[in-house]
Parts: structure tokens; C-alpha cells; sequence
């Protein structure tokens, strides 16, 4: 079994409120303005929602099987083929993810911080650092994301509240953007922006018991839901949806343009720290649960050997996109649409099979008899 | 074993240290122009002037800029020297490319990042700016705060003229004659991303500053009359006030914009007009000529009391605007020595100002709606609630209808507070008549 | 087959070998103590003495013989060429031969002489009762000082000796009697060099060990304040104080430090500088993991919270363990302030730690990356100053940097109070003079100076020596890659500091992993609020005080109530 430790609610809240919240800073925010208009500060409430129930259902499964991880429970119900097979696409998949959350991350920092520092270069620092804290291990990672999440948090109401002078209610008419359908079908494609609130079923091990997972999932939901739903509503209120569709980062952009008086302006490299901190942060986390997926799958004992492997496979996808054009339209799509499907989707039909095989509780060595 | 492992992560240490750096530019390799004019060119697309501050400050802390390195006292030299700025003009197909080219000249970089204002000549905002804009939204370093002007004449005279005559910065001294608008409500003042957005909203137009060169003829040489009038409507343009002094550029009104285009003008009046709706009047001195004793001024300091309502709605088909202007202010002078101060006297004072500035709103609007057609006020914002979805709102197309809407206009005025002195006693002498 | 073994080699560089597994040492909660307290049990067990009668002196056995006992000290003390070594020889009661032993120097001449020498001396009647008894005798009924015990081991003996004790010797006997006659020079208690205060006591540890225990015990008189010595370094044979509230202290803290105390084999510790290297969690960090105070008081707060301190013998320091960060940030004047007062000065200290560490790497980053964000004229004079200035800022920066450290260590080695003082001035002048000769800009001497304050604002010598090279970490980051760069090293250095472990104790605990405070973290409650120990150290007694200590404000709160009351009869009566 994989070493990692034990963490508490308030770290394990920390992590995965920090991993949904941190697409706040890339295109993300642009793109929902520009698929639902004046409607995004709801369309997020309709993903929040989905991802509620979607969750709920999750962690009936999880309640089927108290104290096993989600690649667990796939090898109990689904057999050791399937479900390892199943194991592994999980950790392909949050390297994928990890790996063009980071090139996301570059393409943003190269647009607008270093258009002349060339990539792998921002690329190696990155994953040095990523890499280390892969290294540490979950428990420090938990911490750092505990310890990151209130500079993170407090950056961002400072920079709302200094943009205020921007916000404008009228803004946000049209109350019903492009359509409710539109609104309605980006909501519920969307919940995928709240997936990473399934890598605590993946953690399951590090956490006290279900209540937990229960808890600190929810939690994090709610506070994600409401964290984008406020930001949203203040970008458009800002911004309307005509140019707040334009911009590459949304939240990026609101601090350029922050003029208070002839000193307090234009803070966004102060901005920069929060974003690089959480980017930080929350590829690192993903990177450490794509291999600890990896290593429940094989049932390796340590993640340590793996970094480097998996540093240099981060490295690789991350670099593997043409353009920005293609990181936004394809990849970006795939992980904040699409992914949801899989992610949540998987493990529901484990549910239901399990469902139907009336299999519960159990460990892998019972099944092996 | 050991060695060799610190050989590989020196190794891997060095590129490290070797590749970096690559954006890392001496803060004095670059310079920094303060502000941008464009004209139209005569062999490419467009003509643009730089201004940027010269490091000839006295090394040791003095502020830089300092006026001793300019070309001497306050006259451009050749090499376009001025009080401690440069300036230079270059023809270009873009402006981007025009910061470019002027690398063949200029020793050190040019960086956008402290730009503090874009002056479009007037010929050249009345052809559309929209190209123009487009390349400095996309391009990082231009700051999105730096406030748009159009000026009557040539932005490169314009910005021939700019320079401080107080301080040694001229930073200082542009960013302060912005605020200015602040003071007065004589002029607009509009920051590129808000110009930007009126641009391409579907539910206002666009404003800018208005300004001008004054070239000090326009004080009347004429001896002055017997009895002058009281003209209480400021009605000129920049660059034709009659004054003489300070800097020759001066800020006077509002261009208004329809689409990407210039299509006029508001004078100072109307100027702030428009910004009592638009609720950003800070502070306005205004002297009102006294109904009760005609060629008298009352001055008073006016400001909004409280934000402006304004409703829009549907009447059949056609929209409807009530606007409700809440303001109040303080008494400067009352030159004729009637005492409106009292309770029973200061109602009338107020409905007489009431009444003025229902006109003058209602003027204004009129004006807009029929040489314009350019809804600067932001009215449409109160009838895209009206529409479920963007679509329907695009269609309905609000710029084709704002000119066709019914204005009300409701103003409250209340003198709050009289200055330092309440009542005035009159001046006895049987000699004194109006 | 050299071939093979370099690409055996080659491999090995890249391929992974799994590690041997450590036990992390980690503090038990209180529910799983009870298993411990019976391993503890378990292992002390008491050896039996041995009581065999032998006739040659060595390192295991006394011999009863006089002559073989003398040589043996002779030879061990290395004497005639030690000169320290003294040895007299006499007869007690006239008639039994003795001897006793002692190092010139280390004794108290006056209590050799007239409480050891004179009573053996002039004692005229002892009864004949075998050598073991009479020994017995001379201590119980002779023998004027006040510790005097039976030694049965050499090297115990020769321990005493070493340590400042007489060594009694009566011929026959097969055991010594090691008298405390510790007498050397040494300092009194004086007020603290390096954590001075405005509000509190003034006064600091000293050289003497038993001093330093008695300081503590002064401020803290409770019988469960239990003092245990351990001997460290084979040849210093430096005696440490091991000192814990019993009932408080968690006892597998107690068992983890006496284990790496014990269980070091160097031939050299002295001080506490070295012990804590010696006992330390992670060596290769810069910031410290024991806190090192030289202040009873602290100490014995750390006591009370339920921590252990160990005060080695010679160095006027207690080493305090396990502690987190936060222990590093706190002084004992917040305590003594009322708590507004204490927080803000906490508040202000955060802020110099970030000064000191990041202040030279924003300006780098602002200067060389992020100029958008300098006010526009700050900017122009900046660049104003810096036109003639040939260096680039980063150069600049070091420049400044390393010439201020040169100062500041030379101002150290000065010799005398003057020293300090030198240093500011050659700091000043060194300033204006390299602005004047256009070598550094001005902004710089500001930037430097600032740093350099905030790091003279950490209150604790290690850490500010650790935030001192963390600095240069965060210049190269800003150098590389201005702002994001100090954002990638931010998050590395978080990421080591929670990864690292004070005795079990994660370094950033409270904070995170996060666990309940005493309401004396960052902000202070008022100390009546402070009613629990700090969590993370799992104490045995986890509450300081009842949630009302201030029994008096629940008294004049019941009073008030009942006057009320009673206030209501009369006017119901009336």
C-alpha cells in the first residue's frame, strides 16, 4: 500500500477548494461569458448543482465500501482486469489534466508576464518545484495547499473590492444570456469544472472515514459554487459580456485595469504571486494523484520512484500542444466539459453495478478467493 | 557516485541559470512614453508622436526629468528636446509597428507600460478608430487606465504643448489635469477600456475628452463695452478660450462617438449635462444669471445629492426614459443681495435652479438624439432588461431606436448650505442702482 | 570488467534503490500511551550490583587494596605529567590509611579542609567494625559536607573527580565516597545577552549547570519538575540536564530525547550548539528545529506547556523540544503586555521575516520584470539615479548584499561594544560614498537597509540567519524569472518547511496540519482566555486552566445577580 499519511478536513477542503477554484485565473472565466453571455453567474450555479448530485452519488458508493479508495472499489466490483484497467485511464487522466492545466498556466504567463522566456525553461522550473513537492509526499502537499488557500483567497477579495469601482448592475442584463437552453446545456456540461472534487475519493485512504470524504467534498463544492458564481457576477458586472468574452484571463485582465488613485494602480504583478502560488499548488496536486492512482493500481509502496518518470511524462504532454488556439478550444474543453462524464460517470456505473451485483464492503483479498 | 550526481544537477542547474534572464530588462534600457498621438499619415495609415521622459535629472535621488537637459526654456528643439520629455513622430501602417520602427532612432526600448493617454486627432477619430484599437487591446503592455483624448487639430501640436508648468514631472501633471474633470465637470474623461467597451456595447456609444491647443490670440483685443453680458452657457471649443497663460493645451467638453467613429461635440455645458445623468458629476461652480434681477449671477457649487434614477420602459413600442436628477449644492454669491438664503426665499431659489437644469438636461438630450444619435447617457442598460436573451437585445437593435425615445426629466435641486455666510444685508446708498 | 562495472554504475545513477524504511518518531496520543508507558517499563530495568571483592584495581572493580587503587588513578588521571591531579595521603584516626583525590581548580579548598580533612583528622575513636562498615560510619557520622554518597563503579568515580567531587579513599574498603566540594570559578546570573526585554524578568542562564536547574525551579516550584542528567560525548563527558513537568509532558517526548541523547558516540560535544546538532531531526536545513533560549522564564514556559528542555553543562542556553515555526516568532515580552500589544508586536515581527526575505528579491523583480506596477515618477527618478550606474541591478543587489554581511560579521568580531556601532557608521558611509561614486543607486541602500532592519527585528539568532540565506534563494528566483520565479521558491520553501519535524512534531503544525491552538499563535487571547496547551505536542493534561480562572468576574457577576434579585423583592415588597 502507498504510504501517504493522514490529513484532516481542513486540509482536505484546502485541496480540492484550491483545485476548482484556481481556474478562476485561467481562460476559464472567458469562455463561460462567451458560451453563456450575462447568464455565467448562474450557468455555474446549474454545474454546482449537477456536481452536488453527481457527488452525492459518489459517495454512496464510496458508503458501500467504508476505508477503500475509488481504485479499490473499481477492482472489487469490476473484477482485477477491468478494474485496474479503469485505475489506470484515472491516472492517465489526471496527468493529462495536470499536464495542460500547466501548459495553460504557461501560455497565460508567457502572454502576459514573459513573452520572451522560452517555454521549457518556465516549464522546467515548474515541475522542479512541482516535482519536490510530489516528492514530500500528500501530507506536505495538503499542508502547503492549507497554508496557500488564505493568501490565495484573501488576493482575490482584495483584488474584487479594489475593482469595484468598475462594476456596473446594468451589466448583467439581458438577465438570460443566449438562451436558458444554452444556459441550461453549459450548466450541466460545465459540472466538469467541479470534477476535481473526485480526487478525494482517490485520497479516500488519507481521510478519517466517509464522513469525511462526505463532508470535505461538499464543502468544497459549496464553496467553490459560490466562490465562481460571486466572481463571475462582479467579471461581467465589470466587463459585460462583449469584451468580457475577448480576454485571454478574466481575473488577470480585472487587475490591470485597477485604478484607485495615482499610486494603487495597476497591481497585477503583486496578483501574479496568488496565481503562480495556486498554479503551483494545484498541478502539484494533480501530478501526486496521477502517480499515487498509478501506484494503488500496482500496488507499488512509494510514489518517490515514480517523480522523475512522471515529471519528465508531465513534461512531455505539457509541451505536446501546437498553440494556444488549441490549448483553449480542444484541451481545455475536453477537461472542463467533457471530463465530467468520465470522471463522475466512471464511478457511477461502478454504482450501479454494484448495485446490481449486491456487492459491498469486501477488500480485494476476499475477492481474490 | 556522489560527484557525478552533483555534476548532473550543476549541469542541469546551469542551463538553467544560462537560458534565464530572457525577460529581464534593465529598467534603464527602456524608455517609457507618457503619452501617444495619432494622426492620419500622408504616406502610410497612420502618423503617431511619442512623448517620453529623459533620464538627465541630476544623478543622486533628484527627480528626474528635471527641466535643465531640456531644449532650453520651454521651445522644442530639433531633436524634439522639451522640459526633460522627448518627443518624436513617425509614420506607420499600425501603431504598433510605428513603436517598432522608431527603434532605429531611439537607443533603448520602447515600453507601452506607462502610457498615460491616447490623443486621436479630430479628422482622425471622425474616420473611425476601431483598427486602431484593436492592436493596442490585444497588445500587453499598453495599460488598459490611460485615458482617451481627441483633439481638435493635430495630436502631434497637441502633444508639442504638453508639458508641465508647475512641477519638473510631467507625469505629475498630466495624471492631475485628468482629475481635473473631476473638479470642474468640464470635461469628460474616459480610460481606454471603458472607451474600448462603449465602442463595442450594444447598449451605449462612446465619449472621449475634447481638447485643444490654445495659441493665446483669442482674448479680444476690443475695448470693452459699457455693461457686459452675463453669459452663463460656456459655449466654446478647445483652443478658443479667451485666456492667456499656463499650458497651451487645455480640456474642454466631451467628443462623442457613434460606433468607432467621432460624430461631434458637447461644449462644457452640456458636458456636464451629461455627466449630472451619467452620475459622474463631482463638483460644478456654476453661475446662474438671477431671474429677480436679470444681469446678476448667483454661483453655486453643484453636485449630486443622490444617484440618478432613471427608468426606462415600453410604451408602445416606444421607449420611454424618466429621469430623475437628485441634486443639491452649496450658495457661492448672491450678487444682487436678495435674500434667498431665508426659509421662505430658498424654495424659490431651489425651483429656479431646478428649472434651469431641466433645461439645459432637456437640451442636451435633444441635441444627442438628433445631430448624434449616439446614446452616450447609457440609457439602453434600462431596456436590455426588457429582453430575455442577448439575441433578441442584438436584434432590437438599440442605437436605431435610442434617437425615437421620450425623455422625462424630473430634477430635484436643495441648497443645502450657504457658505460662510447666511443672509446679506443690502447696500444702503440711494446712489446704488442696478 | 571495468567496463561493466561503469555501466553498472551509469545505471545505478538512473535507476532507483529502494530505501531502507525509518521509523518516523511521532508523538503518541494520550489514549495510545498506556502501550508505551509498559515498553517504557520494560527497559529499566535495574541492574544488580556487583558486590565481588577483588584485589586488582581496573575499570571494573575497586580493589580493597589502597596501593592498586591510588596507581589506578594515578594511571588514569595521567599523573605525575597532570599536574590538575592531587592526591594526599593521611591517616584516619591515626591509624587507618587513606586517601582522598580531587583536581586543583575544580574544588572548594575551604571545604576540603575543614569539613573532609579536619573531622577525619582529629576524629580520635573509631570503632572497630570491618572496612566496609567503618566507611559507613565515616559518612554518616564524620564527614561534614552535605552531599557525600558511595560509589562503587571506577568510572563513576572518576567522573565525580573529574566534575569538581573528592574522592575518599579508606584502605580495605572496596568502594569510594565521592563528596560534593565543587568549587570552581564561574559567573553569576547576569541579564541576558541576546533576547533582552523591555517588561520582565532580567535575568539569563550562566555556565553552571546546577544554576541554571535551579533558575528553572525557582520560577516553577512543583514537585512533578523532574530533572534527569545524562552524560554526553565520550571524552567531554559534558553532563546534561534533562528537565520536564512530569503529568504535563508527553513521556514519549521524555523517552525520544533521553534515546538520542544516549544514543550519541562522539568523542566531542560541547555546548548546546552542538547537542542540538547531535539530536536534531533534519540536518540539512537552515532553520532550526530546537528553539535555544537563554531565558529561565521562557523556558519554564515551555515547560508548563509541556515541552522538555535539556541545559547542557557549560553553555548558558536551554535547548527547548519539540517546537514549531511559531515558537521561533514569540518572545516572552507579548506575554508580559497586555494582549493588543503583544499581537501587534507579533504582527510586526511577520512582517520583518517577509522583509528580510523577500524585500531585495521584489525590487529585482520590479526593476528587471514588473515596472507597470512602480508609480510612474518613482520610476523616472529611480531610473534617474541608476542612469550612471554601470551595473545591472542584480549585480547591484548582491553588491550591496554581501557588503552589508561583510559589515555586520565584522562588526561581530570587533572586539568590544564600539563594534556594533562601527559597523553602522562603516554601513553609512560605505552607502553615501558608493551612491556618490555612482556605483549603486540610492533606492538600494534604502532597499538594503530595510532588509537588513527586519532581519535585526527576528527575535531568534538562528532563524534570522536562516531568512539571511533564504534571501539569496529568492534574489536568484527574482533575477531568473522576476515575480514568478519568487513564487516558485515560496512554495518550495513552504512545502520544506511543513515537510520538516521537531521531534515528531510537524514544523508548521498548528498552522497546518492544523490543529486546536492556546489562543497564542499569531493574535494573543488575553492569558485568562489561554485555557489550553497547544495540541500539537499532545500533552498528558491538556487543559492550563478551568474556563473561568478568574474566579473573582464570576463572583462579582453572581453578586450583581443577586443584588438584582434582591433589588427586585424590595420592590416587590414595596
Amino acid at each position: 500500500m502507498l504510504k501517504e499519511g493522514k490529513i484532516g478536513l481542513a486540509e482536505a477542503v484546502s485541496i480540492t477548494t484550491l483545485l476548482i477554484i484556481t481556474k478562476i485565473f485561467y481562460s476559464s472565466t472567458a469562455v463561460v461569458v462567451k458560451k453563456t453571455g450575462t447568464a455565467a453567474w448562474y450557468m455555474t450555479i446549474i454545474s454546482f448543482l449537477t456536481s452536488m448530485l453527481l457527488f452525492t452519488l459518489v459517495y454512496i458508493l464510496m458508503k458501500r465500501f467504508p476505508g477503500k479508495n475509488i481504485i479499490e472499489i473499481f477492482q472489487i466490483v469490476l473484477g482485477r482486469f477491468i478494474g485496474k484497467s479503469l485505475g489506470l485511464g484515472f491516472s492517465a487522466f489526471i496527468l493529462y489534466y495536470s499536464a495542460m492545466s500547466l501548459r495553460e498556466f504557461l501560455e497565460l504567463l508567457k502572454a502576459y508576464v514573459l513573452p520572451y522566456t522560452p517555454p521549457s525553461l518556465i516549464f522546467a522550473s515548474f515541475i522542479c518545484v512541482t516535482i519536490l513537492l510530489a516528492y514530500l509526499g500528500f501530507e506536505v502537499i495538503a499542508r502547503v495547499s492549507y497554508i496557500s488557500i488564505y493568501p490565495v483567497l484573501i488576493g482575490l477579495g482584495i483584488l474584487l473590492i479594489l475593482a469595484s469601482t468598475y462594476y456596473k448592475v446594468d451589466n448583467i442584463k439581458p438577465f438570460f444570456g443566449y438562451g436558458l437552453n444554452t444556459t441550461m446545456y453549459n450548466g450541466v456540461m460545465r459540472s466538469s469544472a467541479y470534477a476535481e472534487v473526485m480526487l478525494l475519493a482517490v485520497a479516500m485512504n488519507t481521510l478519517k472515514d466517509t464522513k469525511t470524504f462526505k463532508k470535505a467534498g461538499y464543502i468544497s463544492l459549496v464553496f467553490g459554487g459560490a466562490f465562481f458564481s460571486i466572481c463571475l457576477l462582479l467579471y461581467v458586472m465589470a466587463f459585460s459580456y462583449t469584451i468580457g468574452s475577448e480576454n485571454l484571463s478574466g481575473m488577470f485582465q480585472l487587475s490591470r485595469i485597477i485604478y484607485l488613485s495615482r499610486f494603487v494602480q495597476r497591481v497585477e504583478s503583486l496578483f501574479l504571486f496568488i496565481w503562480v502560488i495556486s498554479s503551483v499548488v494545484t498541478v502539484s496536486i494533480s501530478f501526486y494523484m496521477s502517480m499515487a492512482t498509478y501506484c494503488k493500481v500496482f500496488d507499488i509502496p512509494s510514489q518517490k520512484p515514480l517523480v522523475y518518470v512522471f515529471g519528465i511524462l508531465l513534461f512531455t504532454l505539457a509541451i505536446l500542444p501546437k498553440n494556444l488556439s488549441e490549448v483553449i478550444e480542444i484541451h481545455m474543453i475536453v477537461i472542463r466539459q467533457y471530463s465530467g462524464i468520465w470522471v463522475f460517470g466512471g464511478p457511477i456505473i461502478v454504482l450501479l453495478i454494484s448495485l446490481l451485483l449486491r456487492k459491498k464492503g469486501g477488500s480485494i483479498k476476499d475477492e481474490k478467493i | 557516485m556522489r560527484k557525478s550526481r552533483l555534476l548532473i544537477c550543476l549541469l542541469l542547474f546551469s542551463s538553467l541559470v544560462l537560458s534565464g534572464c530572457n525577460d529581464l530588462i534593465e529598467i534603464d534600457e527602456m524608455i517609457y512614453p507618457l503619452i501617444i498621438g495619432v494622426d492620419i499619415g500622408v504616406e502610410n495609415k497612420v502618423r503617431m508622436t511619442l512623448q517620453y521622459p529623459t533620464y538627465k535629472g541630476v544623478t543622486g535621488g533628484a527627480i528626474g526629468g528635471g527641466g535643465e537637459g531640456g531644449g532650453g526654456g520651454g521651445e522644442i528643439s530639433k531633436t524634439g528636446e522639451l522640459e526633460g520629455t522627448v518627443i518624436t513622430t513617425i509614420e506607420a501602417s499600425t501603431l504598433l509597428e510605428g513603436v517598432n520602427l522608431l527603434n532605429i532612432a531611439v537607443s533603448r526600448r520602447i515600453s507601452l507600460t506607462h502610457t498615460k493617454m491616447l490623443v486621436f486627432s479630430e479628422e482622425f477619430a471622425r474616420k473611425g478608430v476601431g483598427e486602431y484599437l484593436a492592436p493596442m487591446m490585444r497588445y500587453r503592455e499598453t495599460r488598459r487606465i490611460m485615458h482617451v483624448v481627441v483633439c481638435r487639430g493635430k495630436a502631434e501640436d497637441f502633444i508639442k504643448t504638453n508639458k508641465s508648468t508647475i512641477g519638473a514631472s510631467a507625469t505629475k501633471s498630466m495624471e492631475l489635469m485628468v482629475t481635473q474633470s473631476e473638479n470642474s465637470g468640464l470635461f469628460s474623461k474616459e480610460t481606454f477600456i471603458d472607451f474600448y467597451h462603449d465602442i463595442l456595447s450594444p447598449s451605449q456609444n462612446a465619449i472621449t475628452a475634447y481638447a485643444g491647443v490654445n495659441d493665446f490670440n483669442n482674448l479680444s483685443q476690443d475695448e470693452p463695452p459699457d455693461n457686459p453680458p452675463l453669459n452663463e452657457y460656456y459655449n466654446f471649443v478647445p483652443g478658443e478660450v479667451p485666456r492667456k497663460g499656463a499650458a497651451q493645451r487645455e480640456f474642454l467638453g466631451t467628443a462623442v462617438f457613434k460606433t468607432d467613429k467621432m460624430v461631434g461635440y458637447l461644449n462644457a455645458h452640456e458636458t456636464r449635462y451629461l455627466m449630472m445623468i451619467t452620475g459622474k458629476l463631482k463638483r460644478a461652480l456654476v453661475s446662474l444669471e438671477d431671474v429677480n434681477k436679470p444681469g446678476y449671477a448667483i454661483v453655486v457649487d453643484k453636485r449630486i445629492g443622490r444617484k440618478p434614477v432613471i427608468k426606462g420602459y415600453f410604451e408602445d413600442g416606444i421607449p420611454v426614459i424618466n429621469i430623475k436628477l437628485n441634486m443639491e449644492g452649496d450658495l457661492g454669491a448672491i450678487q444682487s443681495r436678495i435674500n434667498y438664503d431665508s426659509m421662505e426665499r430658498i424654495e424659490e431659489l431651489n425651483r429656479m435652479i431646478e428649472e434651469r437644469i431641466k433645461k439645459g438636461v432637456e437640451r442636451t438630450i435633444k441635441k444627442v438624439q438628433k445631430e448624434f444619435k449616439s446614446d452616450i447617457f447609457d440609457f439602453g442598460y434600462k431596456f436590455a432588461g426588457y429582453f430575455d436573451t442577448i439575441q433578441e437585445w442584438e436584434e432590437y437593435d438599440w442605437h436605431k431606436h435610442f434617437p425615437e425615445a421620450k425623455i422625462n426629466v424630473e430634477v430635484e435641486f436643495n441648497v443645502r448650505r450657504t457658505g460662510v455666510m447666511y443672509g446679506s444685508s443690502p447696500i444702503l446708498d440711494s446712489d446704488y442702482e442696478e | 570488467m571495468q567496463k561493466k562495472s561503469s555501466i553498472h554504475n551509469l545505471f545505478s545513477l538512473i535507476s532507483y534503490k529502494e530505501k531502507k524504511e525509518i521509523n518516523d518518531f511521532y508523538i503518541p496520543e494520550i489514549n495510545e500511551e498506556d502501550k508505551h508507558v509498559q515498553n517504557n517499563s520494560k527497559q529499566s530495568s535495574i541492574k544488580s550490583e556487583t558486590t565481588n571483592l577483588s584485589v586488582d584495581a581496573d575499570d571494573n572493580n575497586i580493589s580493597t587494596i589502597m596501593q592498586a587503587n591510588i596507581e589506578y588513578l594515578f594511571k588514569k588521571f595521567n599523573y605525575p605529567v597532570n599536574k590538575d591531579f592531587v592526591m594526599r595521603e593521611f591517616l584516619v584516626a591515626g591509624k587507618y590509611k587513606a586517601f582522598i583525590a580531587y583536581i586543583d581548580g575544580m574544588v572548594d579548598r575551604v571545604t576540603i579542609n575543614n569539613f573532609i580533612l579536619r573531622p577525619l583528622l582529629n576524629f580520635t575513636n573509631l570503632p572497630d567494625m570491618g572496612n566496609d562498615s567503618q566507611l559507613d560510619f565515616l559518612l554518616k557520622n564524620v564527614l561534614e559536607t552535605n552531599q557525600a554518597e558511595k560509589v562503587t563503579k571506577p568510572a563513576d568515580i572518576v567522573y565525580g573527580i573529574l566534575s569538581g567531587n573528592t574522592c575518599l579513599y579508606v584502605d580495605g574498603c572496596s568502594y569510594y565516597l565521592s563528596c560534593e566540594t565543587k568549587g570552581f570559578e564561574k559567573r553569576g546570573v547576569e541579564t541576558p545577552q541576546t533576547e533582552g526585554l523591555v517588561r520582565g524578568p532580567q535575568e539569563a542562564f550562566n555556565e553552571n549547570l546546577r544554576t541554571n536547574v535551579t533558575l528553572i525551579r525557582r520560577l516553577i516550584k512543583d514537585t512533578n519538575l523532574t530533572t534527569e542528567f545524562v552524560k554526553v560525548g565520550k571524552r567531554t563527558n559534558v553532563q546534561c540536564a534533562v528537565v520536564y513537568i512530569n503529568g504535563i509532558i508527553n513521556p514519549a517526548i521524555v523517552q525520544e530525547v533521553k534515546r538520542r541523547l544516549t544514543g550519541i558516540s562522539a568523542d566531542l560535544v560541547m555546548g548546546d550548539g552542538m547537542l542540538e546538532q547531535f539530536i536534531e531531526d533534519s540536518s540539512y536545513t537552515v532553520v532550526p528545529t530546537i528553539l535555544s533560549t537563554e531565558r529561565p522564564d521562557r523556558t519554564a514556559s515551555h515547560l508548563l506547556e509541556g515541552r522538555i528542555a535539556i541545559i547542557v553543562d557549560g553553555t548558558p542556553f536551554a535547548l527547548i523540544a519539540p517546537v514549531t515555526l511559531h515558537s521561533f516568532m514569540h518572545t516572552p515580552e507579548e506575554t508580559f503586555f497586555k494582549w493588543p500589544v503583544g499581537s501587534l508586536i507579533r504582527l510586526i515581527r511577520i512582517f520583518a521575516v517577509f522583509v528580510a526575505a523577500l524585500l531585495p528579491a521584489l525590487y529585482i523583480g520590479m526593476v528587471g520584470y514588473h515596472t507597470e506596477m512602480i508609480p510612474t515618477d518613482l520610476m523616472i527618478a529611480i531610473i534617474s539615479a541608476k542612469e550612471n550606474v554601470p551595473f545591472p541591478t542584480v549585480l547591484e543587489v548582491l553588491l550591496m548584499e554581501l557588503s552589508f554581511e561583510l559589515i555586520r560579521e565584522a562588526g561581530v568580531r570587533i572586539p568590544g561594544l564600539i563594534g556594533n556601532t562601527l559597523g553602522i557608521i562603516g554601513a553609512l558611509i560605505l552607502g553615501q560614498a558608493a551612491v556618490q561614486a555612482n556605483i549603486v543607486s540610492p533606492v538600494l541602500i534604502i532597499i538594503v537597509a530595510v532588509t537588513g532592519l527586519g532581519n535585526f527585528a527576528i527575535p531568534n539568532f538562528s532563524v534570522a540567519f536562516a531568512v539571511r540565506i533564504i534571501r539569496f534563494a529568492f534574489i536568484f528566483g527574482a533575477a531568473l524569472l522576476g515575480f514568478y520565479g519568487i513564487g516558485l521558491v515560496l512554495v518550495a520553501v513552504i512545502a520544506l518547511l511543513s515537510n520538516m519535524k521537531s521531534f515528531g512534531v510537524p514544523f508548521l503544525s498548528i498552522t497546518a496540519p492544523k490543529t486546536s491552538t492556546s489562543g497564542d499563535l499569531i493574535f494573543k487571547k488575553p492569558v485568562w482566555k489561554q485555557e489550553k496547551r497547544p495540541d500539537n505536542i499532545n500533552p498528558l493534561d491538556v487543559r492550563r486552566q478551568p474556563n473561568i480562572s478568574r474566579k473573582w468576574a464570576q463572583e462579582d457577576a453572581e453578586s450583581e445577580e443577586r443584588k438584582n434579585i434582591d433589588d427586585g423583592r424590595r420592590d416587590e415588597d414595596a
